[in-house]
């Protein structure tokens, strides 16, 4: 096959070309929408115009009427019948919100689902909602999280009193002392805009009734299949056995695809009453308002620094625009716990304080989003440190070197109570200002600015926690604690390892990235080794891909269990070559005596193992089939340092990149080209998210930017060419893997707001609000009024 | 007006003789009707390009064209890209090696929008390639490989 290029003596290190790309590039991939099965309806689901109404009747007759439509399903005639999404336990909620799959009583955004119908055809099922005919009462509305926690202000919940569906307050240090005895106190405000994953795929799902031996088989695009199946039967009221979720090829996820939706569990739902096959599949305008948003943050921070820029003390205070629910599994605690408990990143705070809520709206619910909170914990640091820089006069990059976490000073317990270990944050910073040549980039924005141009510089560093175990949690004071994951190593009798994991990828080439370790671990070759990924039927039990944790649990699982499949490789091959357990070893898909006399091929060894079993003793043919599942305890830390220069046109308010300078450290990488993919893709959301990402909505919660023309993703055009270096230490995972799915968003929304600021404060501008909009900038710049 | 009406299409070297609603898109024809489903739909209001086709040897974003408007063209799709022996087209082949895709969603576009820009400008620039992709979204990559893979195959590193 196509397993050559770059490959050196160990897979583990090499840009293995991933076979599993091959479909996608022919045009053979099966993604949701691609499955059609006979006598399939399909559905679609009739939204709320409002964004907070009281539901005084729904009336599906005439839809119902429409030929073509099978059956029109309301959230009264649901109700009692499944149970509906609480949200999930968490140590710092406010009040516990009630999502019915289909609205009952009430709606609470614009987009929530109020009918489903199913119909021979979607756009038939389309024609028919347009029929049903509902009566909203509306209600006043909450748009702001910080008008939303007054006590005047009306209830997105009658439940959640102050709107607060998370609220925490954290100290530790002496925080008062250290900004009584600072010799300057620095204060910044900022604010990141509301943001979408804006996968290209959207969320879809097929249910199927008794497809399989199983009752109810659902396809579904979707990161976490075990954990679609274990929800869906408990609120549908099934046993998980009868319920095998497949995730298809996926068309992005970035943790959009990683929470439980009402409209899926609806489709099984009517999948079991119908007994017929039903589809559906979001369009774009409602993932625009019925997937999850991202981000929506104010945030206010302040810092004590000595004279010689340490910091002595962080004090936030973070107001989360969490929408009308909270994200079912992962609770609105997301970004605001994250926020808030991650703002010191890779620098050593000796004191910290926070006071952090997450503040129910009349919007879509805000969900996990590649590098959950963190982007906006780091940018509004690194930023406030740049302020600190300037007053004091020392250079921006001095200050990060005085007060990153240095190896020497390693394990480092911070004040958010964190453990940093085997990280090389002074290394990331000090590879990429040199790469950049920084201090030549300061010389020419000198000559820039003194040739009118408006330059600026940013520079960012960042930690990002990965491959969390069970002692670290992912969704901090929830119960759900993933941190262990199976993976299942076969030989089969065809001589090829079947590699079996609940850890699907939605581009991340995971499984490329196992076929390399377990090749390493086995000395069996690329071209033998296949892998499963998708399938609850035959991989073993997983918590699925997010949170850059798939790597550092595949791998980790994979050198488990290999470590015991070969042992039963080299136990059965000596036997067969007559040779003592000592005398052999496994390499190119063969048992081999040591001095490579005799071997006995993986091939002819299953075919004996499994069909000659009684010609071998027992004891030296236990099966080669081990499970093994894996749990780093810890997780690892991941880091990075950005370095950007822009140039902002006064007049028109553009920002242009012109300089983009990464350096990361990922741990020990299994294929760098998919490294490098994962980096700079991370680093254009985080252009993103910087310069152009923003969901707006007006004061009465209508969204106003529901289209791709409405919403910018950058293009090919957004992004410059981006210069990666690598730093790497391995962590004390197995393997020294680190995760790399999400730092890089972290570092690229820090250093180019950054620059930003740095170019906008050389003709005395300044910018909080984030997307840096031409608008933003321009009142930044004084140019038009109403300020930063 | 009719609701249906009958067309004449060749897609991929194919001829197809089919009634089809009206209304039917181009895009919802290719996939639903003659079941290539390597053309995807990522907005269907003609933004991210993935749905992009060769039309009579020009791009066509296949969401906003009507079947019946391609009554008498010759369409090519990602699935028709490879020789009559399977062999990959080299954009094909420079995407897979460049490691050009992820998820792979915009792919399909993203192909054929390249080898128009080929057939179009030989020797393209790097500003070439990212002005003529500007107009198909990949949410995964951030380009860079995706750029250097068609430059690769301007340079006739793949053949």
């Amino acid at each position: 096959m196509s397993d050559k290029r770059f490959v050196n003596e160990r897979a583990v290190g090499s840009s293995v070309l991933p076979d599993e790309a091959i479909p996608l590039v022919e045009g053979f991939g099966r993604f949701l929408n691609d499955i059609q099965l006979p006598g399939m309806y399909h559905v679609a689901f009739l939204r709320s115009q409002h964004a907070h109404a009281r539901l005084r009747s729904v009336d599906a007759s005439k839809a119902r009427e429409l030929p073509g439509v099978v059956k029109a399903l309301t959230g009264k005639e649901l109700f009692g019948r499944v149970e509906p999404f609480r949200s999930m336990p968490n140590r710092f909620s406010g009040g516990e919100s009630v999502q019915h799959w289909l609205a009952v009583d009430k709606v609470r955004f614009c987009g929530e689902a109020i009918c489903a119908v199913v119909a021979e055809d979607r756009a038939t099922a389309e024609d028919a909602c347009e029929l049903i005919e509902v009566d909203y009462e509306p209600l006043p509305v909450v748009s702001d999280p910080r008008d939303g926690e007054r006590d005047e202000a009306p209830l997105v919940h009658d439940s959640c009193p102050n709107n607060y569906l998370i609220k925490r307050e954290y100290e530790r240090g002496n925080v008062a002392e250290a900004f009584d005895k600072a010799n300057l106190v620095v204060k910044r405000k900022f604010r990141i805009g509301r943001k979408q994953a804006l996968c290209l795929e959207a969320r879809g799902c097929v249910a199927a009734y008794r497809e399989s031996t199983f009752v109810l088989t659902v396809w579904m695009s979707h990161q976490l299949p075990y954990v679609v199946r274990h929800y869906l039967a408990k609120h549908i009221g099934m046993h998980e056995n009868d319920v095998r979720v497949i995730v298809p090829h996926t068309g992005g996820g970035f943790g959009q695809k990683a929470s439980v939706y009402p409209e899926e569990f609806v489709c099984a739902y009517l999948a079991l009453e119908l007994r017929r096959p039903v589809k559906w599949v979001e369009d774009r305008l409602e993932n625009m308002v019925a997937s999850t948003h991202a981000r929506d943050q104010y945030i206010e921070l302040q810092a004590a620094v000595d004279k010689d820029g340490h910091l002595l003390a962080l004090s936030s205070d973070v107001w989360v625009d969490v929408g009308a629910y909270s994200t079912y599994l992962w609770s609105a605690g997301m970004e605001p716990l994250q926020t808030a408990g991650l703002m010191p990143g890779p620098y050593k705070v000796p004191a910290l304080r926070y006071r952090t809520r997450g503040v129910a709206t009349n919007k879509t619910p805000v969900g996990p989003y590649r590098a959950v909170g963190r982007p906006s914990a780091s940018a509004s640091l690194e930023l406030l440190l740049d302020e600190a820089a300037r007053r004091l006069k020392i250079d921006p990059v001095e200050l990060r070197l005085r007060n990153l976490i240095p190896n020497e000073a390693m394990p480092f317990r911070n004040a958010n109570n964190l453990v940093h270990d085997n990280v090389n944050y002074v290394p990331c910073l000090k590879l990429s200002t040199t790469k950049g040549e920084y201090a030549r980039l300061r010389e020419e924005q000198r000559q820039a600015l003194a040739d009118g141009k408006l330059r600026g510089i940013g520079v960012a560093c960042f930690a990002e926690l990965t491959g969390l175990g069970t002692t670290t949690a992912v969704g901090p004071g929830t119960l759900l604690q993933p941190g262990r994951d199976a993976v299942t190593l076969r030989l089969e009798t065809s001589g090829v390892l079947t590699v079996a994991a609940a850890l699907p990828s939605q581009g991340q080439r995971i499984m490329t990235a196992m076929r390399q370790v377990a090749a390493d671990e086995l000395g069996i070759n690329l071209e033998d080794i296949i892998c499963l990924t998708s399938d609850t039927a035959t991989a073993p039990y997983g918590f699925g891909t997010f949170a850059s944790r798939t790597a550092v649990f595949g791998s980790g699982a994979v050198i488990k269990a290999a470590k015991e499949l070969r042992q039963r490789i080299l136990a059965l091959g000596a036997f067969l070559l007559g040779v003592a357990l000592e005398e052999v070893t496994v390499a190119n898909s063969a048992v081999h005596t040591l001095d490579r006399s005799k071997s006995v091929s993986l091939r002819e060894m299953a075919e004996k193992s499994y069909f000659s079993a009684k010609d071998i003793p027992e004891e030296l043919n236990p099966g080669f089939e081990v499970t093994s599942f894996y749990d780093p305890k810890r997780g690892s830390f991941a880091a990075g340092a950005h370095l950007v220069v822009v140039d902002v046109d006064p007049q028109t308010g553009d920002v242009k990149i012109i300089r983009y300078v990464a350096a990361e450290d990922v741990g020990t990488i299994i294929n760098p080209a998919v490294v490098e993919g994962q980096i700079i893709g991370g680093i254009a959301q985080g252009i993103g998210e910087a310069l152009l990402e923003e969901i707006v909505y007006d004061d009465a919660g209508q969204p106003r930017t529901v289209t791709l023309a409405d919403y910018l993703v950058p293009s090919a055009l957004d992004i410059p060419r981006i210069e990666l270096h690598h730093a790497n230490t391995p962590s004390a995972a197995l393997g020294g893997f680190k995760g790399c799915g999400e730092g890089s968003i972290i570092g690229a929304l820090g250093a180019v707001t950054c620059a930003v600021a740095d170019a906008l404060s050389r003709r005395g501008g300044d910018i909080h609000e984030f997307p840096a909009t031409p608008e933003r900038v321009l009142r930044g710049l004084g140019v038009l009024p109403g300020g930063a | 007006m009719a609701r249906e009406q009958r067309i004449k299409v060749t897609v991929n070297g194919r001829t197809y003789d089919k009634v089809v609603p009206v209304r039917l898109s181009l895009a919802d024809f290719i996939r639903e009707h003659l079941y290539l489903t390597g053309t995807h739909l990522g907005c269907e209001h003609g933004v991210c390009g993935a749905c992009t086709v060769s039309l009579n040897g020009r791009s066509a974003r296949s969401c906003l064209t009507l079947a019946v408007q391609a009554d008498g063209a010759e369409i090519v799709t990602i699935e028709g890209l490879r020789d009559r022996d399977g062999k990959r087209h080299p954009m094909q082949q420079a995407f897979h090696e460049k490691f050009a895709l992820q998820c792979g969603y915009c792919t399909p576009g993203m192909l054929i929008t390249a080898i128009e820009l080929l057939q179009e400008k030989p020797d393209p620039t790097e500003q070439d390639v990212r002005e003529a992709l500007s107009g198909n979204i990949c949410r995964c990559s951030g380009y860079q490989a995706i750029v250097e893979a068609v430059l690769a195959v301007a340079r006739k590193e793949f053949v």
